[in-house]
């Protein structure tokens, strides 16, 4: 369970270019859910992200995570509890390390570092398994740097290193936006599959309504550093693109009339 | 004909000189390798931590401590230098480069002070050297085969250390410092204990130094820190650096080969006082050889796409 309890957070305060990213932003993930946050440019939905992930520290506001307040504890310490796919291939894995390597690291993230041999044959044997749901060819290339890995595929050994160890929490920074359409869709079925084989609960930020509509049990929209609107149950099953693209363009005609 | 057998006899004669000291200097060169490879963390600390290592040991050796003491002391005199330049970057965000010198510039003080005077013989007191099997204490032999073991035995540790998990995860931080802390590696506990670690090898190398020449200099670091870049480059070259094992080996091999070139070119006539022009010009040469290969490619190319 994810719970935001009126986060806020400004950048550059008390200066002419004074931004609230967050502005009181409460919010509310239930154990197994799969919400997907949308929302404009500057929404903060990014900034959201990296409050739950500890890389941005809050002015004010709360972040729990099962009940647990987390709000204090650093990007390593909160990792036990959550992983992340960023939207950058390169940002998730160690490029110049092999792809057992990222696997170990990944699957090491909750547990405690020894000072055993990291790669055994165990769990080489449980790595090429995992890999092997991808269907990509990963799993026999184990000892192949990353860097050498095309973009989708080092998304996907993201995707693989984030669900591994069954975070409390998973968090989907628009995974899929920068790979081509067809790695695209491979990495948005694999990432459906595993979270609801292993009912991870879990936030993705998404630009693509598309992918709003068909995946996910709830819709959240942000808007300023708030929730704007928040769709779920029924009225989730039957939203479609036009409706939520309606509800930036309401957004929009109030910001020409602000203006 | 003369003037290439002089040359080669006394490059000959001056081989088993030549890779006892090489085989102390490798420790430097590791120091210098690990942050920069490893970390990724550009470190210029061994050049006050090799000198520190050397006046530590030097100051205990001549009052009476025994030369593994004095080792073991220089090694975490070194050990908490590695870890003020690792905190003072951390911290303060002051770039690695900045740290370092600050670290080695307040170390020469420091090493004046523990000292106390800018150099100290410490000829005839007992070292590590005399307990070399086989041979009789004195010979370079004798250096050569403690500073190898003590290589070896390194070599085989760190090895072994950079595969196990806590290994991994350090080599993570090197590799991908914000994917390492959302894997949940503590990034500051890592980079200080790694450049500690570090500073820790180029200290022990300047305590073998003090002990193998039998005195201590307070500048007896000036210029490692270019002659460590050359020989890590020349080992790299050699052996190269795709795996843990070919990039430990490098500094060792790289320093081997690096000292008994030098040797080479001073016997060949090359004025000592070049040679830091030389060694420099080397490295720069290394290094911009893959940015030259790059811009002679691809560039090119994109050159005639825009056509």
């Amino acid at each position: 369970m994810l719970e935001i309890r009126s986060a806020r957070k400004v950048f550059y305060k008390g200066q002419a270019d004074e931004k609230v990213a967050l502005d009181g932003l409460s919010l509310k993930l239930a154990t197994g859910e799969f919400g997907v946050v949308i929302g404009s440019n500057g929404a903060g939905k990014s900034s959201m992200l990296n409050a739950i992930s500890g890389a941005l520290v809050l002015d004010s506001g709360q972040i729990l995570i099962n009940g647990d307040d987390v709000t204090d504890m650093p990007v390593h310490k909160r990792a036990i509890r959550l992983a992340r796919v960023f939207q950058d291939p390169m940002k998730g894995t160690a490029a110049s390390m092999t792809v057992a390597e990222n696997m170990l690291l990944a699957d090491l993230r909750s547990k405690k570092r020894t000072l055993r041999q990291g790669l055994n044959a165990s769990r080489l044997a449980t790595y090429k398994e995992r890999l092997e749901l991808l269907g990509l060819g990963l799993e026999n290339r184990l000892d192949t740097r990353v860097e050498l890995l095309s973009g989708g595929q080092r998304q996907s050994l993201s995707l693989i290193m984030a669900v591994g160890g069954s975070p409390d929490l998973l968090l989907l920074d628009e995974h899929t936006a920068a790979l081509d359409p067809r790695t695209a869709d491979i990495v948005m079925k694999a990432t459906v599959r595993a979270v609801e084989a292993l009912k991870l609960t879990t936030l993705m930020v998404t630009h693509n309504m598309q992918h709003a509509v068909d995946f996910g049990h709830s819709v959240i929209m942000l808007d300023a550093g708030k929730l704007r609107l928040e769709i779920s149950g029924e009225e989730k099953a039957k939203v479609t693109v036009v409706d939520l693209i309606g509800h930036f363009s309401v957004k929009t005609d109030r910001m020409l009339l602000a203006s | 004909m003369d003037f290439i057998q002089t040359v080669f006899t006394s490059f000959v004669a001056l081989i088993p000189v030549t890779l006892a000291q090489s085989l102390i200097l490798a420790f430097v060169v590791l120091g210098i390798m690990i942050p920069f490879r490893t970390l990724n963390f550009p470190d210029l600390t061994s050049e006050g931590a090799f000198p520190l290592g050397g006046c530590v040991c030097g100051v205990l050796l001549a009052s009476g401590a025994s030369p593994l003491t004095a080792l073991a002391v220089a090694l975490i005199a070194g050990f908490l230098a590695g870890c003020c330049t690792a905190f003072i970057h951390l911290r303060f965000r002051i770039h690695t480069l900045l740290a370092g010198i600050l670290m080695m510039t307040m170390l020469y003080s420091i090493n004046l002070r523990i000292m106390g005077k800018s150099n100290l013989s410490v000829f005839g007191a007992p070292t590590v050297f005399d307990w070399a099997p086989f041979v009789q204490p004195g010979f370079p032999f004798a250096k050569i085969i403690v500073a190898g073991l003590i290589g070896a035995v390194i070599f085989i540790l760190l090895n072994m250390f950079f595969k196990t998990e806590k290994g991994t995860a350090i080599r993570a931080v090197g590799a991908n410092p914000d994917m390492a802390e959302a894997q949940g590696i503590n990034v500051w506990v890592a980079t200080i204990g790694g450049v500690g670690l570090a500073s820790a090898f180029s200290a022990t190398s300047g305590a073998l130094m003090v002990q193998s020449q039998g005195f201590a200099d307070v500048n007896m670091g000036l210029g490692i820190l270019i002659n460590g870049l050359a020989a890590l480059m020349i080992g790299e070259a050699i052996v190269g650096k795709q795996t843990v094992l070919r990039q430990l080996a490098a500094p060792f091999v790289g320093a081997v080969v690096y000292y008994q070139l030098v040797s080479f070119c001073l016997a060949a006539g090359m004025p000592p006082p070049d040679l830091k022009l030389a060694t420099g010009l080397f490295v720069l040469a290394m290094l911009a050889l893959p940015s030259l290969k790059r811009s002679r490619g691809p560039a090119q190319a994109r050159e005639t796409i825009r056509e």
